[in-house]
Order: C-alpha cells, then sequence, then structure tokens
C-alpha cells in the first residue's frame, strides 16, 4: 500500500447535503454506538462528492462526537474510500490469482498505454482513473474490471476498448 | 453430480422478489421454527452436521451452543458476506439471486441465539449485490418478516447492513466486529471468543452468508436429510467455485466428498486444449497447493484435504496448468497478502513486506539460494505467532509452492529466468 | 496483601501475586518478558508478540504473556529453544524496517530495541532488500517530535491519548507495513500531559524537542526526586550531569511509578520546571546592589533582626517541613510573627480531574501540621508596622496588590531564584533549592514525601536550615529539626521521620485535622 496519510484539503468546509444528511440521522438509529456510524458515513461523503476530503473527515468525527484520529484512521485503512477526487470514469482491475492467470497484466498495459495514467493515477482532463484492486469475487469470470461500481466481466482488451468507447 | 439445494432458486426468474420466492418456498419454515424452543433448533442444525462454509469448517450448531445462558446482554449476529479470499465467488449468488433464502436464514438463526439484531456485514465492493440485498430487506420489512414482530410473532428482529471498504481482513470474525464499531478492522486477540464478548462487548455469533443460507433447508426437511449429501464428517451441499485455467470456470453447487480431479473434469471443462496439470489451489488462495499426483486421491471434504495437509478452506478450487510461472505466481499471492494485512501486529506487517521483496528480488534474477531458504525460513518464523491467521494464510500457501515447485524458485537464482516460457 | 500463588517458570517454582498477568506477576519477582506494546496504565495490547511464552500443555501452546493471568500450578515456558527462537525472530523483524539511527538518536542507552537486541538477539542483519521508509522529524505539537521510521507502533501514544487525556490527537493510519502514527492535519497534539508519550514510547519514535540532541541517556545520573510545581507532588526522576569544565546542570525531568500518588504520569509544565533549577538562580549574596561573601550578608541580617522592633517571617508553601518548622524555631527565639500568605501560588480553577493542582505550591499541607498561619489578615496584621520582613523562599510579588510594602519594611529574601522579589531585597542570601537538598514535603492528599538532594552544584549554596541556624535558629542540623517534629508535632506522632517509604506515608485524616489551623 503507498501512503495514504496525505490528505487533500479542499480550502472549505464541508457539511452533509439534505439526502446525506436524512440517511445520517436514520443510520444513528441502527447503531448502539455513535463510532459504528464512521464507515457509512465515510460512504456517504463518497456517494455526495465522490471522494472524501480532510474538512470531510472533520466534519464527521464532529457530527458523530467522535476523535477526527478515528475518522482520519478509518479513512487511511480501508482502500475503497477515494481521498482524491477519481476520473469520471473510473476503473478498478482485478489483479489477483484467477484474473491474473487470464490475463490482467494485458488489460492494465492497455489501458497504461492508452489513457496515458498507470495505476493510482487519474488523466490529465480527470476523464479517467486506473486502480489495480484486490480478488472482486467473479473469479469464474476473469478477468474482471470494475467500473464506476459496475462489474464487466469476461474481459479482454477488444470487450474493454468496446466498453470505454460506451463509456465517453 | 450437480445438486441444487442451496440454489433451488437461483435459475428462478425474480427468485430476488419477495412474492416469487414466497412462491417457491421462502419464509414456510418460520411456522414451524417458530413451534419449536430455540434450543431444539440449535440441536437440529447440529445434528445435521453443517460446518461453517466461510473457510474453516467450525461446525455450525456447536458455534451457536456456547454463547453463555443468562446473561444479562444482547446477543448480536454478524453474518459474513466479506467473500475476499481470492478463488472464492460463491455467496454473492446468494445475494442477488435469492436474498430472502438468506433472510429466512437469519430469522431462523437469530430465534435460535435469542438474538433481536443483526448486522450483516458486505465487502464494499459488492455495489449491486448490496442493492439487491437492500432491496429484499425492505421487501421483508414491508411484509412483515423483519421488524417488530416477525411473521406476527412476539419475536423483534431487525437486520442492518453494514458495508465494509476494501479490506480483506474484515472477513476475520473479530476484525469483522471492529469494523462494525467503526474502526480499523484489526483482529483482537482471542480469548475472549466472540460469542461470549463480541460486538459492542456482547455475546455474538459470527455465520458466513452459506452457513445462514443453509438453515432453511435444514430446517424444513429436517438433519438427515441435509446428510444425506456429502460424508459422514462433512455432510451437505457447497457452492464450489472453480476458476483457472479451465475451459468452463464457474460456480457450481456440488454434494461435497467428490473426486477433485473428476469435479474438475467433469464439471468445469477440464483443461485447456494442449495443456497439463501443474497443480490445483483447493479452496481458496491459502490453501496449500496440491500437485497433480497428490491430487489423484483427494475429495471435496474436509477430512480428505487435511489428510492431504491441505484444507477444505472456502472451496475456492483454482485450476493451473503447465503455462503458470509457480514464482510469479506466488508473488502475485504475498503480494495479495501483503497489501492486506492489517498492520497491527509486528510478525505479520514487517513479514510479509519482506517475504514480497525477497521473491521480487529473486524474480529479477538476484537472488541467491540462501533467499529461497530465508524465504522459506520466514513462512516458519511468522506463523503462529501474530494475533490472527492472515499471515498463516501467506505462509502455509507460499510454503507450499516453495515445497512442491522449489525447482521454479532455483531456476530464477542460478539462471535468472523462469523454468518456462511464462505466463 | 494481594493473594500469593505458586506456578513454575522453566521447571521451578515461583511464588507470585494472584490477579496479574504474566508479565507483571513475574516481573515483580525479577523475572524478566520482554515486551514493548504493554503498560501497565494503558493495559495489554497484544501487537508487538515479544512476549509470547511457552505454556507446558496449554492449548494453545504459546500465548502473549500480556494477555494471559498467572495461574496456579501454570508451566511457564521462558528459557526453552523455541521461545528464544520466537523472541530472536521477532526482534528481526522489528529491526527490518527500524533506521539504525541511534548515533543520533536520543533513545539510545535507554532504548527497548537496543536492550532486547542485546539480550534476546544478537544476529545480523539478513536484509539484503531496501526497507521502508517513512517521515521522519515531525512535529506533532506541545514539544514533541515523531519519526515514524523509528516507530514500532506499539500504539502506546495512541492509547495514552485515548484512554488517559482522552484528547485522542493521535492515531495509526494506512495498514499493512505502510502503517504510521500521525495527528489529524490542523489536529496536533494539544493536552497538558503530551509529553508522556516521549517517556511512553519504548524507542526514539517519539521524542522531546526540549531534550533534544543535549544529553546522551548513559551520562545522565538518575536521581529520584518530588516536582515542586504543583500540591501534587508528582513523584520524578531529576535526570542531571556534571559534564567536565561545567556545573551539575538538569537535563530534564521525568515522572518516576509512585501508585498512590501520580501513577506512571506527570504533567508537562511540572515537567518544565527543571529550568527554574538551572537558569536564574540566585547566585551570590547580595547587600543592596553589591554581591558579597555570604558570612557578610548573614551578619548584615543577624543585625537588621536584633535592630528590628517589629519582625515578620514569610515562609513559602515550597519550603520543605523541616525547613518551615526551623524558621518556626527561629521566629520565636526572635519574637517574630510567622505566616506563610500566598494566595499568588494559587491559580483558581487551573487544576483539573488527573493530576494538575490549582495549588503550584509543592508543601501547602504543612502549614495546617505546623500551625503556620496563611491567611490574608494574618498577614496584614503582622506585617502593620513591621519593620523587617524575611522571606524564605516566598515570592511574595505574586501575591501581593502593589510594591508599597517593599517600600515600607526592609526586606530580605534568603531564596533561592532570582525573581521580581529578589530584586526587591535589601538583603539576599541563597540557600539550596529543592533539587539540592533534602526534604519531606506532604501534598494535596495528605501524602507525605521525602526528597533527597539529587544535583551537586560545584559551588553549593547552603542549605536553609543551616543559614536558619546561623540566624541564630535552635537546629543546627536536619536531624535536630526531625526529632523536634516528632517530640513535638501531634499529627506527625505516628511516622516515623527518618525512614519515610519510598511511596511516601500517607498522614492519617485525624492526625492531619489534630492541629489548629
Amino acid at each position: 500500500m503507498s501512503d495514504r496519510s496525505q490528505l487533500i484539503e479542499t480550502g472549505k468546509p464541508f457539511a452533509f447535503d439534505a439526502q446525506r444528511d436524512a440517511e445520517f440521522e436514520r443510520l444513528a438509529t441502527r447503531y448502539p454506538t455513535r463510532e459504528s456510524l464512521i464507515l457509512p458515513s465515510l460512504w456517504l461523503v463518497q456517494e455526495q462528492e465522490g471522494w472524501i476530503s480532510a474538512e470531510a473527515m472533520a466534519y464527521i468525527a464532529d457530527r458523530i462526537g467522535t476523535y477526527a484520529s478515528m475518522v482520519y484512521e478509518a479513512a487511511t485503512f480501508y482502500t475503497m474510500y477515494n481521498l482524491q477526487p477519481k476520473g469520471k470514469v473510473h476503473i478498478c482491475v482485478c489483479r489477483t490469482l484467477s484474473c491474473y492467470l487470464l490475463g490482467k497484466q494485458e488489460i492494465v498495459d492497455y489501458l497504461q498505454r492508452e489513457l496515458g495514467i498507470k495505476p493510482g493515477e487519474v488523466s490529465a482532463d480527470s476523464q479517467y482513473s486506473l486502480e489495480e484492486v484486490e480478488c472482486l469475487g467473479h473469479c469464474g469470470t476473469a478477468p474482471v474490471v470494475q467500473i464506476n461500481g459496475e462489474f464487466y466481466e469476461n474481459m479482454n482488451v477488444e470487450k474493454l476498448k468496446d466498453l470505454l468507447a460506451t463509456l465517453k | 453430480m450437480q445438486v441444487q439445494v442451496l440454489s433451488a432458486r437461483f435459475d428462478i426468474p425474480d427468485a430476488h422478489r419477495i412474492e416469487v420466492a414466497k412462491e417457491h418456498g421462502a419464509y414456510a419454515t418460520l411456522e414451524k421454527v417458530f413451534s419449536m424452543q430455540p434450543e431444539e433448533v440449535i440441536e437440529t442444525v447440529k445434528a445435521s452436521g453443517l460446518r461453517g462454509r466461510g473457510g474453516a469448517g467450525f461446525p455450525t450448531g456447536l458455534k451457536w451452543s456456547f454463547l453463555p445462558k443468562g446473561l444479562d446482554k444482547p446477543v448480536y449476529l454478524a453474518v459474513n458476506s466479506d467473500e475476499s479470499e481470492p478463488a472464492t465467488f460463491k455467496d454473492r449468488y446468494i445475494l442477488v439471486r435469492d436474498p430472502h433464502l438468506l433472510i429466512e436464514g437469519i430469522i431462523i438463526c437469530c430465534y435460535a441465539i435469542k438474538s433481536h439484531a443483526a448486522y450483516i456485514y458486505i465487502r464494499g465492493e459488492y455495489t449491486t449485490q448490496v442493492k439487491a440485498l437492500q432491496a429484499a430487506i425492505d421487501e421483508a420489512y414491508a411484509a412483515g418478516y423483519l421488524g417488530e414482530s416477525v411473521g406476527g410473532r412476539d419475536f423483534k428482529l431487525d437486520v442492518t447492513v453494514h458495508r465494509g471498504a476494501g479490506a480483506y481482513v474484515c472477513g476475520e470474525e473479530t476484525a469483522l466486529l471492529e469494523s462494525i464499531e467503526g474502526r480499523k478492522g484489526q483482529p483482537r486477540s482471542k480469548p475472549p471468543f466472540p460469542a461470549v464478548e463480541g460486538l459492542y462487548g456482547c455475546p455474538t455469533i459470527i455465520n458466513n452468508v452459506q452457513s445462514i443460507a443453509s438453515l432453511p433447508f435444514i430446517l424444513t426437511n429436517g438433519p438427515d436429510a441435509y446428510k444425506a449429501y456429502g460424508t459422514e464428517k462433512s455432510p451437505g451441499t457447497h457452492l464450489f467455485g472453480i476458476s483457472g485455467l479451465v475451459k468452463k470456470p464457474g460456480m457450481y453447487e456440488l454434494p461435497l466428498g467428490l473426486p477433485i480431479l473428476e469435479v474438475i473434469d467433469k464439471v468445469a471443462g477440464g483443461l485447456r486444449d494442449g495443456r497439463t496439470l501443474k497443480g490445483i489451489i483447493p479452496g481458496g488462495s491459502s490453501t496449500p497447493v496440491l500437485t497433480p499426483e497428490e491430487a489423484q486421491d483427494v475429495t471435496l471434504d474436509y477430512e480428505s484435504m487435511a489428510a492431504h495437509k491441505t484444507m477444505f478452506g472456502s472451496g475456492g478450487i483454482v485450476v493451473l496448468d503447465d503455462t503458470v510461472d509457480m514464482v510469479k505466481l506466488v508473488e502475485n499471492l504475498i503480494s495479495f497478502y501483503h497489501h492486506e494485512s492489517c498492520g497491527q501486529c509486528t510478525p505479520c506487517r514487517e513479514g510479509l513486506g519482506w517475504m514480497l521483496k525477497i521473491v521480487k528480488k529473486i524474480l529479477r534474477g538476484e537472488g541467491t539460494t540462501a533467499d529461497i531458504d530465508l524465504l522459506t525460513e520466514l513462512c516458519d518464523n511468522i506463523e503462529g505467532k501474530t494475533v490472527c491467521v492472515l499471515s498463516a494464510a501467506c505462509t502455509m500457501s507460499t510454503r507450499s509452492y516453495l515445497n512442491k515447485f522449489r525447482h521454479e524458485f532455483e531456476a530464477y537464482v542460478h539462471s535468472g529466468a523462469p523454468v518456462q516460457a511464462a505466463m | 496483601m494481594a493473594e500469593k500463588i505458586k506456578l513454575f517458570v522453566n521447571g521451578q517454582e515461583v511464588e507470585v501475586e494472584s490477579g496479574k498477568n504474566l508479565i507483571d506477576a513475574l516481573g515483580a519477582v525479577g523475572i524478566e518478558i520482554p515486551h514493548l506494546c504493554y503498560h501497565p496504565a494503558l493495559g495489554a495490547d497484544g501487537n508487538c508478540r515479544l512476549c509470547l511464552v511457552g505454556i507446558e500443555d496449554g492449548r494453545p501452546p504459546v500465548v502473549p504473556a500480556c494477555k494471559t493471568r498467572a495461574a496456579e500450578g501454570m508451566k511457564v515456558l521462558l528459557d526453552v529453544d523455541n521461545i528464544k527462537r520466537i523472541q530472536r525472530n521477532v526482534m528481526e523483524l522489528e529491526l527490518i524496517n527500524h533506521p539504525i539511527d541511534c548515533p543520533i538518536c536520543d533513545q539510545a542507552g535507554e532504548c527497548k530495541l537496543q536492550d532486547f537486541y542485546m539480550k534476546y538477539d544478537g544476529q545480523k542483519s539478513r536484509m539484503s532488500v531496501k526497507p521502508v521508509l517513512k517521515a521522519k522529524k515531525m512535529d506533532f505539537g506541545c514539544g514533541v517530535v515523531h519519526d515514524q521510521e523509528r516507530c514500532v507502533l506499539c500504539a502506546r501514544c495512541v492509547r495514552f491519548t485515548r484512554l488517559i487525556t482522552k484528547t485522542g490527537e493521535l492515531g495509526i493510519v494506512n495498514r499493512t507495513d505502510a502503517a504510521r502514527v500521525n495527528t489529524f492535519p490542523g489536529r496536533p497534539l494539544n493536552n497538558r500531559y503530551a509529553l508522556n508519550v516521549v517517556d511512553l514510547c519504548p524507542v526514539g519514535a517519539m521524542t522531546s524537542s526540549d531534550f533534544r540532541f543535549k544529553q546522551r541517556a548513559w551520562f545522565l545520573t538518575k536521581s529520584p526526586g518530588i516536582c515542586h510545581g504543583c500540591s501534587k507532588g508528582c513523584n520524578i526522576y531529576i535526570d542531571h550531569n556534571r559534564e567536565k569544565y561545567r556545573d551539575d546542570v538538569i537535563y530534564r525531568f521525568r515522572p518516576r511509578l509512585n501508585a498512590q500518588v501520580n501513577g506512571y504520569f506527570m504533567c508537562d509544565a511540572g515537567r518544565m520546571t527543571y529550568k527554574l533549577e538551572n537558569d536564574n538562580r540566585l547566585a551570590a549574596a547580595r547587600v543592596g546592589e553589591k554581591s558579597v561573601e555570604l558570612a557578610e550578608a548573614v551578619e548584615a541580617v543577624r543585625r537588621a533582626v536584633s535592630q528590628a522592633k517589629k519582625i515578620v517571617m514569610v515562609v513559602s508553601p515550597n519550603c520543605s517541613l523541616e525547613q518551615m518548622h526551623a524558621v518556626q524555631a527561629l521566629a520565636g527565639q526572635c519574637n517574630a510573627a510567622v505566616s506563610g500568605y500566598s494566595d499568588g501560588y494559587v491559580q483558581q480553577g487551573d487544576g483539573d480531574d488527573f493530576l494538575i493542582q490549582d495549588d503550584k505550591a509543592a508543601n501547602r499541607a504543612s502549614f495546617a501540621i505546623l500551625g503556620i498561619d496563611s491567611g490574608k489578615a494574618g498577614f496584614d496584621q503582622a506585617i502593620a508596622g513591621a519593620d523587617l520582613l524575611i522571606s524564605f523562599q516566598n515570592d511574595l510579588t505574586r501575591s501581593l496588590e502593589n510594591d508599597t510594602l517593599f517600600e515600607k519594611t526592609q526586606f530580605v529574601l534568603i531564596g533561592s531564584y532570582e525573581n521580581d522579589c529578589a530584586a526587591r531585597a535589601a538583603i539576599s542570601l541563597p540557600v539550596a533549592s529543592y533539587s539540592e537538598d533534602t526534604g519531606m514535603v506532604v501534598n494535596c492528599d495528605g501524602i507525605l514525601q521525602e526528597y533527597r538532594a539529587a544535583v551537586g552544584k560545584i559551588s553549593p549554596a547552603p542549605s536553609l536550615i543551616e543559614v536558619v541556624h546561623q540566624l541564630g535558629g535552635p537546629f543546627s542540623t536536619r536531624d535536630e529539626v526531625l526529632a523536634d517534629l516528632t517530640a513535638n508535632v501531634a499529627a506527625l506522632g505516628g511516622v516515623d521521620l527518618k525512614h519515610i517509604p519510598a511511596a511516601g506515608t500517607a498522614l492519617t485524616a485525624n492526625e492531619v485535622s489534630n492541629v489548629a489551623a
């Protein structure tokens, strides 16, 4: 894992929008402790903004009533939380075991060439971001790629080409 | 060879919708279950011989019976839907194709263990699956199967879905609890065990999705019907995932106890044309690899696997053929475990990183025989000295490749190149 | 008195206290189990894995000692091959990414990694690959400097800020070997006990910017003492050294364990009072503006005393019990009034619910024991028409509303510190401070503690008791004062003043309240 602890500050305060605010209050009734809201709150921020800034973490901590360091720990520990803005098309290529055996590297190499970015990076025009992720639990249909949350199975370079064209 | 016990409703169109599921028997056991004493339900599950389907294979009914009696604390159920062990891809079918099977199983379990609050811990990557699951839960609440009075009975049950966010270690039961409580998924020392002190310090049962989903069949048809499948000590069926270098990879429900080579050939279509078998990972990446010779008399059950010094695990079978460079495969696996280490305890945190760097060094052609020996020794130095078994998952599997395919590592050391044309 | 149980260590029977974990139980009888993350004040975390011990016939056979309660008949295996191998291997793994900063690391000489390496490891490094690199020399606030590379991730500092100060500034972010300690951006360490993490840290990951690079630990003499920053009387180590061509100087205070008084910790403000012992000391006797020999100044004071019509002697609440009593005796002989007036030493509302007290003096409780009035009314009455005021360590400028007193009354200061008060004195005499002298103080909870002379200056100032004797007081030595205290002060009747236990002795409520205020 690379260091995820260098947080980005937007310079503006953060707050939940009305929908997230209501959802937060609803979730607060589902757990006996406030700390349990840390992971769900980080997801709410990510749903709202696409990524999680330092201000958002501070907001969550104060809203929940816990230490900012607790939120900081969770945000950096769990790799699905985006701590920087991602591309409009966020491509996650599974890199483990079966996907590895069935050609994930070809897919990664193609995307690197095509999009001009390495795993972990965002393209200059903010259109694309690329990541290699660990086993996505779709081994029977490897190689598998997850783009903006959707699973695309039995992928190869050809199919990926077509897919990216449709996602533009 | 395939059966449809757990997957009975999988192929029925729209079986995820409560009306369709009910038409085909969903929630039908509840009448019978609520007429039993909770202890009777536990005994039934015990009698069925159901073993935990998450990978450890611990007898489910026995685990439930560890709950202390007469404690003045709420009991929790945590359903483990983290499914992150590489090669494992079974539980998500239940979530998408027959979520009401899971919900019914949760009701049965919670009634038996006297729990009124269940948390389903689902891995963050399962985006479509969590939507399907939540939709089913909402349907169940609307229909009165969850909430203040389940099925009109004096039994309250709340189910909450808690999303993970990209950590394999949260499949470990105590790390899962930590994650629900808002913390990093760093496993706890045991004792105390979750059955005594678990979620929020209260008695907690953690069961895999498939284990819970097996309950309706057992309660409907009785333990003997379940034991009719599988072997004496490994009864029942399992959703096996077969992947890797086979013609028909996929999820197949099979009774336990079938010969592994036969399953690979007959169910998964066998190897690709012109290829020979090199090895089989029998139950998820953490299980020691089997050579073709060893696999000759291996059957898909806990006992046979243990006898061959590997594990049944999650039933995620990966087939390796002669195109696979075992050293690169080991790099891929160690890299996975290193990335997923929670970082809490010294041997795993520092040791897995060191192991990865040594393997990379060997792959670069800069390795020595001493490095191979060191890699082997580190497996022993790390294993068993840590808070949880993530490190053992890495070391046990790595050791098996070092032992059984050492010549491939030596080829890199002596010539700086792999044994054969690599991937 | 805790119950004792018998267990076996390496086959030998050992008697230990029941109810403790193996580290504490065996540590109390001199058997060391190496460990990094366990700390009695913070509980067991179980992450370092250094304390793994064997239990014969145990299930499991190897357990972390920090999480294992000592039980009757338990068969602990420490000095056996497999446990020794584990200790070596865990140490090896601790060290592979640890930067060998020893030559520039403050912790050298008092570092657990060094100590355990020497005792339990001793192997050469087998690292032929690049180590993990992290940030160094990070300013965490409150004078704490953090080095992420040196950190062994024992989490003691994190547990301290969450369990003890409950301020939660520290956390361990990332996972796997990218894990590191950090503060949240914009929320640095900000509590009054932050520097305790420097003591807690078993390695040089947490260091004090105040102490950084100043002195090597092995040169320091670690003398036990009592902090005089407030009435808690936290037990401390006075770490001092007399370098060649320099005087004996204190480099730092560290808390010393006392379960009755301060536990394992002390506050940052108290920790920094060591500077008051080093700098701005009253160095030479003065008459007017002129520095003079001590004898000349003493003579000047004796003359002033004999000529004065109304004398007031003010003692400081920081004087020791013996010093106060000696002054009392001197005052009796000179017909002087005695006051302990020192309201200015109390900062109302500053204390907290942990260690810090409002009263910033160490021994106010002794006023009641000795019957010394410290009220303003009494002082005002005493000072009215007085022509000689002698202060023993008491900085009256802290308590007085204005300076008019010094204009009307001849003022003598007998003390250790160069302060506003000393500047106003007609005659000033230096005396040994508490770090250079031996004495007893009673803290806010009625615990009597003894401190012993630690620092030995090249030209030591005389003790306050000696100066009082030179001024005409009846006691020539501290022992004589102790004898008089034992004989005449009811509250101290049951206490053997010559043998105060190291952890102090609690004066019972009866004894203290027997004395008239």
